[in-house]
């Protein structure tokens, strides 16, 4: 029988479960992404400072070690929250890269062959399919934030017993939000650069432009009109004063405040969202 | 039609798509926002001069009897109302000692202006403990300020990306939008066509660069004092304008030629950008030897002023900032020139040997 008589009807069997639906694309990408060269060699050298900073902790925890040094150096052998800051700005910039990376590829190809219509075709949302996007990253990413993080904060929880723990606590919850907003805000920008710029290598390179380019942007206004407000428009500087409230470090007094960074963030996050959601169509009228 | 016409014939046609490509719209961005900023200063100044003048100014002479120590109930008997007055208490962190929580610190924060000054007040605890008088509009501070923006943003970050959009997009551009294959079809050597091209990119990229640090340049100098601008041009302004716009149109002849060699040599140049871009930004602490295997020495080697130091660096970073002695100007241009034509080279062994398969793009 040929193809166009053949009748169609609607599927009537069970569907799997929401949640095994979103993961079906993580699942494919994680696999392409992993076998990349440039992505593995990326994970392996994100390692080395984490391992460096494990090494810190053993020896701030272990005064024995560095006994004939003298007392003076007790100070430089502390872990709070100026410690989890440093590490946490080094490993940002790794995730950055593996965005700008693993990135553009998530939405680009998709739109280019006109395989939206496919996805919405099945039983999955516009937010499902954003969703699902970010999970990639969130996934890759979390690998070179949220899990040495964790696994520094529980090292160090672990060696310092629990009062410190107690007395610390909201490091740990710190390192875990910081990362998750800084992860949301770089695959936001990944995807968005992704779904409006076709070519994969010029995605790629508007997502570091985004982040660089803004920075020295803000910097510029800042020294130009001797002013310090500029910084909140600096992604890295608002993320990094979310971070420091929630660490319980202390800002520059005339540098703009965590409240108004976050404020920022949210709308840039909402206005990236919104630039997605206007792009991801399963239908396009072309007048 | 000899080589060097088919390569001018092949950039002529180039320059139309790297000039009006609507691709190419955010470079000019890039390229004017210097001079957008040091506008807005001038603007910001005049706006500042009247809004600030008028009752609201305090005597110079006034200003000057404010010593650290004095109370701030004092120094608002003896100069009046501040123009800007905040006060912020210092928040007691976890970590510190709870002993501190009993007296908490509250610093305080006034501004006043004497017509040409702006003098910012800080106190501590109700005692004056710094006093930071500068001019509204100082020449010197704003060519230090130009010299800062023009090394940290325009040649490692504007020029930088500009370049990497212009010159990835000569030969990649035309493999993702699969059309390289006509210039292929045409009776030109690869080489010639790689010349043709680079040429192009390199025309469009430098008057668009060098045209913004042009315009930066009389951005900021042209609404200083009169005076000091004169005496400035008939000295040595004439001199900087041309190293600045120099510095860029170099950077875009270093930076391009790298970026179209990457674009021909690798099949995703985003990751020699990224190496690069940390290259050179890790630049100063690197030893000397290093530090001259970069675009960015040469390149800064050629501005007239050196770039100030941020003032939020980190002491550890400061003092692992070592940067090597400048190049001669000789040395600077023929480094930069001798760099773009081993990548050339290198871009044109790559040309020679290219074999379109769109299917993998």
């Amino acid at each position: 029988m040929a193809v166009y008589r053949r009748g169609y009807q609607r599927y009537t069997e069970g569907l799997t479960s929401h949640a095994t639906r979103m993961m079906v694309m993580p699942r494919f990408t994680w696999e392409a992404l992993l076998s990349q060269k440039f992505v593995l060699i990326l994970l392996v050298v994100s390692m080395f400072w984490p391992l460096l900073c494990a090494g810190y902790i053993y020896l701030a925890n272990h005064s024995e070690l560095w006994q004939g040094l003298g007392g003076g150096f007790k100070k430089y052998f502390s872990i709070n929250g100026d410690f989890f800051a440093i590490f946490m700005k080094a490993q940002s910039v790794y995730a950055l890269i593996l965005a700008s990376v693993a990135g553009p590829g998530l939405i680009a190809p998709d739109l280019a062959n006109n395989a939206l219509p496919l996805y919405f075709s099945r039983p999955l949302t516009r937010g499902d399919y954003i969703l699902s996007r970010m999970i990639v990253l969130l996934g890759l990413l979390s690998l070179v934030t949220i899990v040495p993080g964790m696994l520094l904060f529980a090292m160090q929880a672990g060696i310092a017993g629990g009062d410190w723990f107690w007395k610390h606590w909201y490091l740990g919850a710190a390192i875990f939000v910081g990362f998750t907003l800084y992860i949301v805000t770089v695959s936001l920008v990944a995807m968005t650069s992704s779904a409006y710029v076709k070519w994969r290598v010029v995605a790629g390179a508007l997502v570091l432009a985004f982040f660089f380019l803004l920075a020295g942007a803000a910097e510029m206004v800042n020294s130009v009109f001797r002013v310090e407000w500029a910084s909140t428009f600096n992604p890295g500087y608002a993320l990094g004063a979310v971070w420091a409230e929630m660490l319980d470090i202390e800002i520059p007094d005339d540098k703009p405040g965590a409240f108004e960074c976050a404020v920022f963030l949210i709308a840039l996050s909402g206005g990236l969202l919104a630039l997605l959601a206007r792009k991801l169509r399963a239908v396009e009228v072309v007048k | 039609m000899n080589p060097g016409q088919q390569i001018w014939m092949i950039a002529k046609l180039e320059l139309g798509r790297v000039f009006f490509s609507r691709r190419s719209f955010w470079v000019y961005l890039l390229a004017i926002f210097p001079t957008v900023i040091f506008l807005g200063h001038a603007l910001d100044f005049s706006l500042k001069a009247k809004q600030w003048g008028g009752d609201r100014k305090t005597s110079a002479e006034a200003l000057n009897q404010v010593q650290t120590g004095m109370t701030d109930e004092k120094v608002l008997q003896l100069l009046g109302k501040p123009i800007n007055d905040s006060i912020r208490k210092r928040r007691i962190r976890r970590d510190q000692d709870p002993a501190a929580e009993k007296q908490p610190e509250v610093r305080r924060f006034m501004m006043y202006f004497d017509g040409k000054r702006r003098v910012d007040l800080r106190f501590e605890d109700g005692k004056l403990v710094s006093r930071n008088m500068r001019l509204l509009m100082n020449f010197e501070e704003d060519r230090k300020v130009y010299a800062g923006m023009f090394q940290f943003f325009y040649l490692r970050l504007g020029i930088f990306f500009g370049c990497l959009g212009i010159f990835i997009n000569l030969f990649r551009g035309e493999m993702l939008d699969r059309s390289l294959h006509f210039w292929f079809l045409a009776p030109v050597k690869r080489e010639v066509l790689l010349l043709g091209k680079y040429l192009a990119g390199l025309i469009a990229a430098a008057l668009i660069f060098g045209t913004g640090a042009l315009f930066s340049f009389l951005a900021m100098v042209l609404p200083q004092d009169a005076s000091e601008v004169q005496t400035f041009w008939q000295t040595i302004g004439l001199e900087h304008a041309f190293w600045y716009v120099a510095a860029a149109m170099l950077g875009c002849v270093g930076y391009g030629s790298i970026f179209l060699a990457a674009g021909l040599l690798l099949k995703n140049p985003i990751i020699p950008a990224i190496v690069m871009l940390l290259w050179e930004g890790i630049n100063g602490f690197l030893p000397g030897v290093l530090q001259k295997l970069s675009v960015l020495h040469y390149l800064q080697s050629l501005c007239p002023v050196p770039a100030p130091l941020p003032n939020d660096m980190p002491a550890v970073m400061k003092m692992l900032l070592a940067p090597a002695a400048p190049s001669s100007v000789p040395l600077a241009v023929l480094g930069l020139l001798a760099l773009t034509v081993l990548v050339l080279l290198a871009a044109m062994q790559a040309a020679r040997r290219l074999e379109i398969n769109y299917g993998t793009e």
